[in-house]
């Protein structure tokens, strides 16, 4: 029996620190969005703010990046759903011996890295290109177009399982009723397929766009010269953080969340309508006239409060009073730093005064280095605020200069040129 | 086939006919197939400016394969250590991170499966999904967070005393595995959970009336039912954290290199293609050759693989 209790302990501590490894990252990286720390970090705590969402509005790179992210996601779904469900249905058509290979062939994408989709489309549509003697501003090499296909060359085979999965469920005879009773095969098509695939192409359609949305290892190479949101932000992360981009994780967070709400409140209304149209058919109770709309809903009623008020309360919460503690933390640090400079001075003054130093200039020698370190640390120096604006500025000038060299270099440089650095340290560890 | 053609056109009629026909060769012929031929082709070719391609200079070459196993050609009997070190350290650090996940996802597969009932199950479900909504890059980003320097998990050690320097995780790769593991929780916990969900409750039952300890009846009875979903959950993490671009390069320290981020230098400040399309091939070759491994040893077939 203790052996049981033991057991049990031991799963619910395990199950407990999945979570936290699930959710701990996000949460922190949550957290990192409302303090005013120059750079994302929970301690120490500075001020409670929502200024990072404001500098994540007028971010112009990273909403031109949410724009064509946007654009691609829709095109994808446009053909992805389609050629998916194309995909589903031909699986059942064609011969018992053509099968095997047919459907290694279409779910292939699904396992194959995407870095290696993404240099396959690129250089098939350079080389149609070349061969079409097409210049570079042609559909050949718009980065929009070819992530596009990209993109839907694996996501179409996502579309595809969930078509199959719909399908396994559908009865033949059904088409075969509706052409035995004179409908063409168009109607047929239109008005019994189509109608129960209908869920399956709402979720296929949404899972189209999250992969599409989220996609980098295919999107970073058939990109180019133009930008979607992921690699906006993979070139922000990798050259400089700030808790800007916390804030767009927060904004993410919260809308799977409220999607999840969402989803599970869906569920249960279905799962309520299937118990009562049940009951019904039994003749216990009398049919009601309809469900309420969804907005309608209590549940959802109190998830939209509840979000308005979340929303409302952190905003006047992060706004009211935030000069003052900024000030105030800005004058506790100037504070520190002052109290450091002046312990220095006065240790210098004992060590210059002491007899026992037989040379002056040894002390400041070993001084050095400490100083200097507080200087290029840069942001994990609490002591220097200054230091941390000198950062973010030449954070920005680099990217600007990033920004100028893809203009000029043309469309084989669309990667970022920031990269360099990378290469050549292993260049010259090559032999 | 003619008959198989006449038969599918009075199925479907015309429109559909050729809507299904066009986008299925579409599909298999200009995105997949096509392509990948294409990039073969590209990397057994020299690197040559846009004027001499498709004149005589542009022959076949084996050079952009041998560079990956000799390094440069000046360089003669001395092997590419470089290139080759971070092949072998992404493809070993790939299966330690398939292994660090089927390690924890398959307790947790198992207690949704059979512990968690009703509301609690769903809850569970609905919250391992969530994280996986969140794009790839801001996960990664989260770790970077947690491990920095003045990061959450350096503040609390030496707070606790357990250090008195920061512990740079993020130079010493524990950040990027950790990070690697936690991407594609995902896809090892839902294979192995749908297969196991589907074991009868009784089989187990009956093992521990027979007196078999809990340990045997995992071993025994649990882990053969539900072989195919494990194996799948492995191919789909191996291969993902293999081919994985965006985390190594955010949370790859600097020194270290992941084969892909090899790849993507070809491409983008290399400006040599063929070589990277070379690179390209091979990492395909080797993913190809796991699954044909997982599929041959554990004896599954792809469609179970691939769900």
């Amino acid at each position: 029996m203790r052996s049981e209790t033991f057991l049990k302990i031991s799963v619910g501590a395990f199950v407990a620190a999945f979570f936290a490894y699930l959710f701990g990252p996000l949460i922190i990286m949550s957290l990192t969005a409302f303090n005013s720390s120059q750079f994302p970090r929970v301690t120490p705590w500075e001020c409670f703010s929502v200024e990072w969402f404001d500098v994540l509005i007028n971010d112009a790179k990273l909403m031109n990046g949410l724009r064509n992210s946007l654009v691609i996601g829709f095109g994808v779904i446009l053909i992805a759903v389609p050629m998916g469900m194309a995909g589903a249905l031909m699986l059942t058509q064609v011969g018992r011996r053509v099968r095997p290979w047919y459907y290694t062939i279409v779910i292939s994408p699904i396992l194959v890295p995407g870095v290696v989709l993404g240099i396959s489309t690129l250089i098939f549509w350079d080389r149609m290109g070349r061969m079409f003697n097409a210049g570079y501003d042609s559909i050949f090499y718009d980065g929009i177009f070819l992530t596009i296909l990209g993109q839907a060359t694996f996501i179409s085979a996502y579309a595809m399982l969930v078509f199959i999965a719909r399908l396994q469920r559908f009865d033949p005879a059904q088409e075969e009723a509706a052409l035995d009773l004179g409908a063409t095969h168009v109607q047929t098509f239109r008005k019994v397929l189509l109608p129960f695939m209908k869920p399956a192409i709402g979720s296929a359609a949404v899972l189209a766009f999250l992969a599409s949305f989220e996609n980098y290892n295919t999107t970073v190479f058939t990109i180019l010269s133009d930008e979607t949101l992921t690699t906006v932000l993979a070139s922000k992360v990798r050259y400089g953080i700030n808790p800007s981009i916390s804030a767009l994780a927060v904004i993410i967070v919260s809308l799977t969340l409220v999607g999840a709400v969402v989803y599970e409140i869906l569920k249960r209304r279905e799962q309520a309508a299937a118990k009562e149209s049940e009951l019904v058919a039994r003749g216990k109770v009398e049919k009601r006239r309809r469900q309420s709309p969804l907005f309608l809903d209590p549940a959802m009623i109190v998830a939209v409060l509840v979000f308005i008020a979340g929303t409302g309360t952190v905003y006047f919460a992060g706004t009211i009073g935030l000069e003052e503690c900024k000030a105030a933390v800005l004058a506790e640090k100037r504070a520190k730093t002052e109290r450091a400079i002046k312990e220095r001075q006065t240790k210098e003054m004992f060590r210059q005064a002491a007899p026992t130093t037989p040379d002056p200039y040894a002390p400041a020698v070993e001084e050095a280095p400490k100083v200097e370190a507080k200087g290029t640390e840069g942001y994990r120096s609490i002591f220097a605020p200054s230091t941390l604006e000198g950062m973010a500025g030449q954070e920005s000038e680099e990217q600007k200069e990033n920004v100028e060299a893809k203009g000029t270099e043309g469309y084989r440089s669309i990667f970022d040129p920031g990269n360099l650095k990378g290469q050549a340290g292993t260049e010259e560890k090559k032999p | 086939m003619s008959t198989w053609i006449s038969n599918f056109y009075h199925r479907n009629g015309t429109a559909l006919s050729i809507f299904l026909l066009l986008s299925v060769l579409f599909w298999v012929f200009i995105l997949i197939v096509l392509p990948q031929l294409f990039m073969m082709d590209f990397s057994f070719r020299h690197n040559l400016p846009p004027a001499d391609i498709g004149g005589a200079k542009d022959v076949y070459t084996l050079e952009n394969y041998q560079y990956m196993i000799y390094g440069s050609a000046q360089s003669e009997g001395s092997y590419n250590t470089v290139d080759l070190t971070v092949f072998a350290r992404t493809l070993i650090a790939a299966i330690f991170v398939t292994l660090f996940d089927l390690a924890i996802c398959y307790p947790i597969a198992f207690y949704l499966a059979h512990s968690a009932y009703g509301g609690a199950a769903r809850l569970m479900v609905l919250s391992l999904i969530v994280p996986f909504w969140v794009n790839e890059i801001l996960r990664a980003f989260a770790f970077r967070i947690m491990f920095g320097a003045t990061g959450v998990i350096n503040n609390f050690l030496i707070w606790a005393g357990i250090l008195d320097q920061p512990y740079d995780f993020i130079r010493n790769d524990v950040a990027l595995y950790a990070g690697l593991g936690y991407a594609f929780i995902l896809l090892m916990i839902f294979p192995i959970y749908n297969t196991v969900e589907s074991l009868d409750r009784n089989q187990i039952e009956a093992a521990r009336d027979l007196g078999s300890p809990w340990w045997r009846i995992h071993w025994r009875v649990v882990i053969p039912y539900a072989k195919p979903g494990i194996t799948s959950g492995c191919t789909m993490v191996f291969m993902l954290t293999a081919g994985a671009l965006a985390a190594p390069q955010i949370l790859g320290g600097p020194s270290s290199l992941w084969f892909t981020q090899i790849i993507y230098q070809w491409f983008n400040t290399g400006n040599n293609w063929p070589q990277g399309s070379a690179y390209a091939i091979i990492l395909l070759a080797t993913c190809i050759a796991f699954v044909l491994i997982m599929m041959k040893v554990f004896k599954v077939k792809l469609g179970e693989i691939a769900r």
